[in-house]
């Protein structure tokens, strides 16, 4: 095989990588949607059982006890796991091609991946920061 | 629950709508809660976050199944959205809600002249009629598109797809960061500011800007609806409700689009989204 032949057909492997990782992507971000839509739907059946107007003002966000109000089926514990879910969906996809990019040893991409993941940490850091 | 099954009929029009016009929701939700509901603009704009989010994980998922979507090219500007957002969400809590609410009348005015002029600002591409094969390169879409890569490869050729040559960057920086403050300040998705920006100033081919503008939608809105939640912005009772609705509605829009006449639905739209935008004048000068 000549260095050319070399060349192209690693070529093609990283593109067909490339386009496994994309696949896999894809369906990460199908699947997380749909759970965060079942969960929002357990909330809103919660709601709706225990008579809780949707103007009467949602609880914040409290993470220490989001288990606990799961477990005691409390309507906003699935609605708050839920727009986790739907956050996640997104950044969960960039934390995949960073590990895609990784392999591919791409290190641009890896770190314009990093990159993302940072300034959301920033703004998560600077906004707990602030609240308390 | 009659107000929550009305924030589900809300959230399942603005969905279809939104979708047949190919609009994100966010132009539509955040009106409708606060025209509607009589919820504050901060809150609404939080529900539009998600609601936009989850939207466009959903067709973002398919694009990139069918590799449509321009992964590299999309994360490259989504650095730049994601900053905007995190400016633009700590931004909203210090700006006055009359400032937030003018700025949203002159999107809406913007949007509906947009619509009358040039029809839809972002062309609807359902993802279930999206061909499994990779982007069709449009070969107009770039005056670069037929030259060949430069050697060594540079950044822009790793941009570039098939049949087309990425150009621009620098522009592209500078508007996309402009796209994720003003989707973080008013809820919206900004495909109307990136879909120009990556066909237009960048050269990519329409169908590829489209999916890729969606699935930056994604990290762009999670950035700042991270914010809006820690600050108490995100009222989950509401945005239960409404976003359910808007993904029904959406799904809804992209399968059964094909099957409604739109110019007499974008004509009906570019009214509502100026008597809206009236609306959100009045509320500012009382």
């Amino acid at each position: 095989m000549s260095a050319g032949q070399t060349a192209r057909s690693t070529r093609t492997a990283s593109e067909a990588r490339a386009l496994a990782a994309e696949r896999l992507i894809g369906q990460l971000l199908i699947g997380v949607t749909y759970v965060s839509v079942g969960l929002l739907a357990i909330g809103v059946v919660l709601m709706v059982a225990d008579s809780i107007s949707p103007t009467s003002g949602g609880p914040p966000l409290d993470l220490s006890t989001l288990g606990a109000q799961l477990v005691a089926l409390e309507p906003a514990a699935f609605l708050w796991l839920g727009m986790l879910a739907v956050v996640a969906a997104p950044i969960g996809r960039v934390i995949v091609a960073a590990v895609a990019y990784a392999r591919e040893s791409d290190w641009l991409m890896l770190a314009i991946s990093i990159g993302i993941l940072v300034v959301i940490t920033i703004g998560v850091i600077s906004s707990v920061t602030l609240t308390a | 629950m009659v107000v929550g099954l009305l924030m589900l009929v809300g959230g399942v029009a603005a969905g279809a709508f939104g979708s047949l016009l190919g609009l994100g929701g966010g132009v539509l939700i955040v009106p409708l809660l606060t025209l509607g509901f009589g919820l504050p603009l901060r809150e609404a704009v939080g529900v539009s976050l998600i609601c936009v989010i989850m939207t466009s994980s959903a067709a973002a998922g398919v694009y990139l199944e069918r590799h449509v979507a321009n992964l590299r090219l999309g994360m490259t500007l989504e650095l730049f959205t994601a900053t905007g957002a995190l400016i633009g969400g700590s931004v909203a809590f210090l700006l006055d809600e009359r400032l937030l609410a003018l700025l949203f009348a002159v999107l809406l005015l913007y949007v509906a002249l947009t619509m009358a002029r040039a029809g839809t600002p972002e062309p609807v591409l359902d993802p279930d009629e999206v061909d499994d094969s990779p982007a069709e390169p449009t070969p107009e879409a770039s005056p670069t598109a037929s030259a060949p890569p430069s050697d060594p490869p540079t950044l822009l050729d790793g941009l570039s797809g098939p049949g087309y040559r990425v150009r621009n960057l620098g522009r592209g920086v500078v508007v996309a960061t402009g796209a994720g403050v003003a989707s973080a300040l008013l809820g919206i998705g900004g495909g109307i500011i990136k879909v120009p920006l990556m066909n237009i100033a960048m050269g990519v081919p329409l169908r590829v800007a489209t999916a890729t503008s969606n699935m930056m939608i994604g990290i762009t809105a999670a950035a700042s609806a991270l914010i809006y939640a820690i600050h108490g912005g995100l009222d989950v009772y509401v945005a239960g409700p409404t976003a359910i609705g808007v993904f029904i509605g959406a799904t809804a829009g992209s399968r059964f689009g094909h099957r409604v006449e739109l110019r007499y639905l974008r004509l009906l739209f570019v009214v509502v989204m100026v008597y809206t935008a009236i609306e959100m004048l009045l509320r500012v000068v009382a």
